[in-house]
C-alpha cells in the first residue's frame, strides 16, 4: 500500500536518486491540503450508510425487478449483500482518499472484483450504477452543493467549498471503481 | 510501505472500520512535522555527495581501514543516506527498514566489509559535519533521529 509519499519514494528509487526540491514541490502542495483532504474524508464518513443505502435504492427504484421473485436483489439476503458491498467500496475509497493514492483501493478492493462478481451472479451494470449513485451523492456532500442542510461537519477547513479540487480527486476513485467492473 | 498515513490505513482496514477521528488526529499529526521533514530531506538532497565525500574522505584517511574498500564503502554511505532522504519523506523507517536493514549486515560480511567503519562514517555525519549549517533545528532533529536508527541497526 502506497500514500503520496512513499509513492514519490518509490519512483525516486527506481530512478536511484534522492528526492529533491522538484518532486518535493508536489508533497508540499499535499500537506498544504491536508486539512482539505481531511475534512473531504470526513464527508464520507459522516454519511456512510445514507450514501450507500441511497445508492442501492436508487439502483432497485430504476430496476424494480430486481427485488421481486427471481430479483438479483430477492431475498433480502442478497440486497443486504448489495448493502454490504456498497459500504466496503466506499470504506477503500476513503481509504484512497486520505492517502492521497489509488493503490490502496486498487490492490484490496478493486483486484478481482469483477471476476468475484461474474462467479456470483452479480450483474455488473446495477454494481456499476450503485457506484455511479454513490460517486453523485458523495461529490454533493463534499462539496455542500447537495440540497437541503449541511451534510457533514469539518474538522478543519470548514466549508465545503474549499474541498472541490479533492472532490474531483474522489470522483476519480469512484470512477476507478466504475472502469473495473466494465 | 510503511509511513504516517499507510500505518493508520492498515489498521483500519484489519479492523475493517472507516478512519475515525483519532486516525485524522495521527495522520494530522504526522502532516504538522512534515515541513520540518521536508527540509531536512531537500537538504539532504543537495548535500548528500558532500556528506558522503567528508565522511569517507575522514574513516579512510588514517590508514585504519584497507583503501581497496573506500569505493564500495562510498557507494554505500551514498546508498543510506539516500534511503534516509526516503525515509524523511515518508515520514517514517519504511525504506529504511524495508530496502537497508533486512538483510544489510549478511550481504557487508559476505563481502568482507567492515561494519565499524559504517558505524564510523554515519556517526561523524551526525557529529562532525555541522548538519544544523545547512539546515533548521527541526529538521537536523529529524536527520539526526534517523541516522542514530541506523546506527543501532548496523552496530
Amino acid at each position: 500500500m502506497l500514500d503520496a509519499f512513499s509513492k514519490a519514494v518509490v519512483s525516486a528509487d527506481a530512478k536511484g536518486a534522492p528526492i529533491g526540491s522538484h518532486e518535493l514541490a508536489d508533497l508540499r502542495k499535499y500537506v498544504n491540503d491536508a486539512n482539505k483532504r481531511i475534512d473531504a474524508t470526513l464527508a464520507i464518513t459522516q454519511n456512510v450508510s445514507c450514501i450507500t443505502s441511497d445508492a442501492i435504492a436508487g439502483m432497485v427504484c430504476e430496476n424494480t425487478g430486481m427485488t421481486q421473485p427471481g430479483g438479483n436483489c430477492y431475498p433480502t439476503r442478497r440486497m443486504a449483500a448489495c448493502l454490504r458491498d456498497g459500504e466496503i467500496i466506499l470504506r477503500y475509497i476513503s481509504y484512497a482518499l486520505l492517502a492521497g493514492d489509488s493503490s490502496v483501493l486498487d490492490d484490496r478492493c478493486l483486484n478481482g472484483l469483477k471476476e468475484t462478481y461474474l462467479a456470483l451472479g452479480v450483474p455488473l451494470s446495477s454494481a456499476k450504477r450503485a457506484v455511479e449513485i454513490m460517486k453523485v451523492a458523495t461529490v454533493a456532500i463534499m462539496t455542500e452543493t447537495n440540497t437541503g442542510r449541511k451534510m457533514f461537519e469539518g474538522i478543519n477547513s470548514g466549508s465545503g467549498a474549499q474541498c472541490q479540487d479533492i472532490a474531483a480527486e474522489a470522483a476519480s476513485y469512484f470512477d476507478r471503481v466504475i472502469s473495473a467492473l466494465s | 510501505m510503511k509511513s504516517a498515513v499507510t500505518t493508520v490505513i492498515a489498521a483500519a482496514d484489519a479492523a475493517g472500520r472507516f478512519p475515525s477521528v483519532s486516525d485524522f488526529e495521527s495522520v494530522k499529526g504526522s502532516f504538522d512535522r512534515a515541513p520540518a521533514r521536508m527540509e531536512a530531506a531537500e537538504k539532504l538532497a543537495s548535500c548528500i555527495d558532500k556528506f558522503t565525500a567528508e565522511a569517507v574522505d575522514a574513516i579512510y584517511g588514517d590508514g585504519k581501514y584497507e583503501q581497496t574498500n573506500k569505493d564500495k564503502c562510498l557507494r554505500d554511505i551514498h546508498h543510506y543516506l539516500r534511503l534516509i532522504n526516503y525515509c524523511l519523506v515518508t515520514g517514517g523507517t519504511g525504506p529504511l527498514d524495508e530496502w537497508g536493514i533486512s538483510g544489510m549486515r549478511e550481504v557487508i560480511r559476505v563481502q568482507l566489509l567492515p561494519t565499524a567503519a559504517y558505524i564510523e562514517a554515519f556517526a561523524f555525519i551526525r557529529d562532525k559535519c555541522n548538519i544544523s549549517e545547512y539546515m533548521g533545528q527541526q529538521a537536523t532533529a529529524e536527520f539526526k533521529t534517523l541516522l542514530d536508527y541506523l546506527i543501532n541497526a548496523l552496530a
